[in-house]
């Protein structure tokens, strides 16, 4: 066959795979924005759940969405930068660093459901926190944390070496270099790592369900030790529970829609800030 | 230790009515609505419901971390004595009835089925309608997931404590049998009566051997010619009484028995 | 002084470091700890025993057999290896129907004792009763003794049925094939999309076109996996069950879409970068040699690039085997061994998640849910460190 038509076939069908898939990811957003604007109102979002959970708004579940988000970032943040800049900044290529990495790759490709069962086994039963924030916080703030190591790696990485070098001219200590001219320059970046697991915990449903979620808890959780409702946990339940599946439909798609919408606000601001920052960074040096 | 202080103190400086209902996914929207009117009545009560089936209720209860064990089913021999070894005394309250409907595709002819055609069904041993008196058509039967009541009243009501075949479709809740059932044309189910619909028809059942058949509703369940009912039940421990006292006499009250009709389930 | 600090903040954030492998280590720890006791956990239901008459010589019964027993597919003594005798299946609960309540005394101390006499009247009982009430050294009675579950009957096991009474069920093999089944066919449909998408991006698209396509690829990854769920439910589900018209819609293949089209992402971008590294010498020597730009890649770009697409791909399995709440919602959750595309499976994860509230702390089928989840844990891990090993070949080529 004449080499330049194969070269065509080849290329269209590279571009209408491309399409293809960017048309999957559109039709699915697209089916929940339709499907779930409509319900969308001040009271859905800052109302308690009525008239067995059809009516009224998801407010706990939006609170309590936020509740594990910042407990999960106050167990992994600090955990994980820490760990990033030990690795990035202490034993940069030696064969720990190279072990740690190892580690947090395969922390990160645990499923799951696996967080889940660690998370009910050490801290609901073992630690009897019971089913509460603090045990969620916990199980999805192990969770993101190779997330967080990894971008901050990352952040710290692209710190030029010629900062440190003329910190340490100067006189400064390691630590000093770290606080005052590594961590500044690195921090959109690290912040947006932050934002990326933030993301991430904010979706998941599978760590949660035998650690804090709650089927229906109208009340706003008043300690760290109360059960709270959780977005991706409420969707789930409303779509496969229920006396009157198709009455909750509406409510359903209500709540995929305000969960992906979070969900993109924070990626796109992640993406935004690295985007905004990199270029500074970039023009820097 | 610090844990205990932390919560106790919290516990007594605000909410005194704070309980959770946890266990069947049958009793969990009444339970939901429930505890909704109740917080509307008594502004300072705080109440947590969650699912999980009835076993984990149960099991919650005998760990503790649950107020009310919402069943429906009655409670295991061995799961009580659990909660004897932990020193604690159970105590039972039917707070309605609930009656399990069969049911089949709307376009599926077959309406009248037998306690042993049923058992046939489930068991695996019968697989195609037209043994049943249908057309050639492939049986698609739907249960429970296992931790549900209803799966194990079902199974000791229906197929007299023999197993479901293997690899029947389980469903995680009643609402999703409903959904695939109505979009099923082969398909059976079992649900509990306040999730019947229109999606889905509901099969007359005969315990005598294919003398009279019942239609499963309010009526015939309430003067007992249906025979697949069992109760709903709150099982809590002698200890919490008093924080339990107040919703369950609400549920038993004539307002709560209301919400209990509204569903769709069989006033006591 | 400043030296100290300097040590301490030092020893802190290596203590920091060691924190995942601390995690992994706990996991393992917590997984193999609380599913240890499974192979030492008897058949039957825990505190529970079985007994025979005396006459009967049967020894030993296996938890297959015992299932059959009560569920009347085997009916006399004869066809396991005993005497001509129809078996009578007894459970705890039908002594109640023997005697009336007050037969058995306050706190049922006379239980045991009428126990005893059932049985013993009964050539052919095979009775299930807790051990607390177990007739010990009443005349006529024999309690048998009991296996434990073998580690064999739980990997190559067929029936996963973990409230069946009085012997539960465990065999996982249905669940391990559900799982590997659909991944695989989700990265099936994964790869040649992904792949084909990713030589666009790498090598077709312009710049501007690129910068759109690339961030709303990422943007796919960051959907919750409830969602693509939810979508497969309401979607996906009905439409699978109409275009092949067949009597259920929760098939392994609509699991296997959603789960191709979550496993895209991952696909796309490692490929794409990848593709990328590829040496521009390598590109401009293969076109000055007379090769159109489609030759190029995939005589030289795409063998380049393939240690990098593996471990792309690789990962991607692994994305899908694990993925929990997609697989709940709708594949089905039959236990049987998946023959073809279209009948419903069970997946591991979605097993633990559908089980674990429900299983008693402690008991046998809590153990038996977290040895699914080591197993899962193991799988997951030894793809992980294939994707490793993979892509650090395509470091070395680099260099």
């Amino acid at each position: 066959m004449d080499k330049k038509l194969a070269q065509k076939i080849a290329f269209w069908i590279f571009r209408i795979l491309g399409v293809f898939v960017v048309g999957i990811l559109l039709w699915i957003l697209g089916f929940i924005i339709y499907n779930g604007i409509g319900v969308i109102s001040l009271e859905f979002i800052f109302d308690a759940p009525r008239d067995g959970m059809l009516k009224g708004g998801i407010f706990p579940a939006i609170v309590g969405t936020f509740c594990l988000i910042v407990g999960s970032m106050i167990v992994a943040f600090p955990l994980g930068v820490m760990s990033a800049i030990y690795t990035n900044e202490y034993v940069r290529d030696g064969k720990i660093s190279r072990f740690i990495r190892m580690m947090t790759n395969n922390l990160g490709s645990i499923p799951s459901v696996i967080f889940g069962l660690f998370g009910m086994a050490l801290f609901v039963n073992a630690m009897s926190w019971g089913d509460s924030i603090i045990a969620g916080s916990f199980t999805l703030g192990l969770l993101a944390l190779p997330l967080v190591i990894r971008t901050t790696e990352e952040a710290l990485r692209m710190v030029p070496d010629s900062l440190r070098v003329g910190s340490y001219a100067l006189g400064a200590s390691k630590l000093q270099t770290i606080r005052y001219v590594v961590l500044p320059t690195a921090f959109p970046n690290i912040v947006t790592g932050l934002i990326l697991s933030i993301g991430r915990v904010s979706g998941e449903t599978a760590p949660i369900l035998f650690t804090v979620a709650a089927y229906f808890l109208p009340k706003l959780p008043s300690s760290i030790f109360d059960q709270v409702m959780a977005l991706p946990y409420h969707l789930y339940v409303i779509s496969t529970s229920g006396t009157n599946l198709e009455a909750a439909r509406p409510v359903a798609y209500g709540t995929a829609l305000v969960l992906i919408t979070l969900v993109l606000i924070i990626n796109f601001t992640a993406s935004f800030i690295r985007r905004h920052f990199s270029k500074k960074l970039g023009g820097g040096h | 230790m610090k844990k205990l202080l932390f919560t106790s103190i919290l516990v007594a400086a605000s909410i005194l009515t704070a309980q959770t209902i946890k266990g069947s996914d049958t009793v969990l929207p009444l339970s939901q609505q429930e505890a909704e009117t109740f917080m509307k009545v008594n502004k300072n009560a705080r109440v947590t419901v969650t699912g999980g089936g009835s076993g984990v209720g149960l099991s919650a209860l005998i760990e503790g971390t649950t107020d009310i064990a919402q069943s429906s089913r009655k409670i295991k021999f061995d799961e009580k004595k659990k909660l004897e070894e932990k020193g604690a005394k159970v105590k039972e309250i039917i707070i309605a009835f609930d009656a399990l409907a069969v049911v089949v595709n709307p376009k599926n002819k077959v309406s009248n089925l037998t306690r042993e055609q049923l058992e046939g069904i489930f068991t695996g041993k019968i697989t195609n309608w037209k043994e049943v008196g249908g057309e050639d058509l492939k049986i698609v039967a739907y249960s429970r997931e296992t931790s549900s009541g209803t799966y194990e009243f079902f199974k000791e009501e229906v197929l007299k404590k023999k197993d479901y075949m293997p690899g029947i479709m389980s469903m995680p809740a009643t609402g999703a049998i409903v959904q695939s059932i109505g979009q099923t044309p082969g398909a059976i189910g079992y649900i509990g009566l306040a999730y019947l619909d229109a999606k889905v028809k509901a099969i007359h059942v005969s315990y005598d051997n294919g003398k009279t058949f019942v239609e499963p509703s309010v009526k015939t369940a309430k003067d007992e010619t249906y025979p697949i009912v069992r109760p709903l039940i709150y099982y809590y421990v002698d200890k919490s009484e008093a924080t339990v006292k107040p919703f369950i006499d609400y549920v038993l009250s004539a307002a709560g028995q209301k919400i209990v009709s509204d569903i769709g389930f069989i006033t006591k | 002084m400043r030296w100290w600090i300097e040590k301490i903040v030092e020893k802190i954030f290596a203590a920091s470091g060691m924190i995942t492998t601390v995690v992994i280590l706990l996991i393992v720890i917590f997984l193999f700890k609380e599913g240890f006791g499974l192979f030492n956990s008897p058949v039957v239901e825990k505190g529970y025993a079985l007994c025979v008459n005396a006459v009967n010589p049967v020894e030993h019964i296996g938890s297959t057999t015992i299932k059959k027993i009560y569920n009347s597919g085997i009916e006399n003594w004869s066809e396991i290896g005993g005497f001509n005798e129809k078996i009578v299946p007894f459970r705890f609960d039908d002594i109640f129907g023997h005697y009336k309540e007050e037969e058995f005394g306050e706190n049922y101390e006379k239980l045991p004792e009428k126990l005893g006499e059932v049985i013993a009247q009964t050539p052919g009982i095979l009775a299930f009763i807790p051990e607390e009430y177990l007739p010990k050294g009443v005349e006529g009675v024999k309690i048998l003794d009991g296996n434990t579950v073998r580690p064999e009957d739980f990997f190559l096991g067929q029936e996963w049925i973990p409230t069946s009474t009085p012997a539960p069920q465990f065999g996982v093999l249905p669940l391990i094939l559900g799982t590997l089944w659909v991944s695989l066919i989700a990265i099936l449909i994964a790869t040649p999309l992904g792949m084909g998408v990713a030589i666009y991006l790498s090598e077709l698209a312009q710049s501007r076109v690129r910068d759109i396509l690339k961030p709303t690829v990422e943007l796919l990854a960051g959907i919750p996996s409830v969602v693509y769920g939810f979508f497969g439910l309401v979607v996906l589900v009905p439409m699978v069950q109409k275009t092949f018209s067949l009597s259920v819609g929760e098939t392994a293949f609509t699991g296997s879409v959603i789960l191709a089209i979550m496993a895209l992402p991952t696909i796309i971008t490692v490929a794409e970068d990848a593709m990328r590294s590829t040496p521009r010498a390598m590109r401009e020597a293969s076109l000055a040699l007379g090769a159109t730009h489609w030759q190029t890649i995939y005589k030289v770009v795409i063998p380049y690039a393939i240690s990098g697409i593996s471990a792309a791909v690789v990962l991607g399995i692994g994305r899908a085997i694990g993925e929990t709440m997609v697989a709940l919602m709708v594949t089905g959750n039959a236990a049987i061994i998946p023959k073809t595309l279209f009948t419903p499976v069970r997946t591991i994860p979605a097993t633990i998640a559908a089980e674990l509230g429900e299983a008693p702390h402690g008991g046998v089928h809590y153990q038996a849910l977290f040895v699914l989840g080591c197993v899962l844990f193991l799988i997951t891990l030894v793809i992980s460190i294939s994707a490793e090993l993979i892509s650090k070949r395509q470091h070395n080529k680099g260099l």
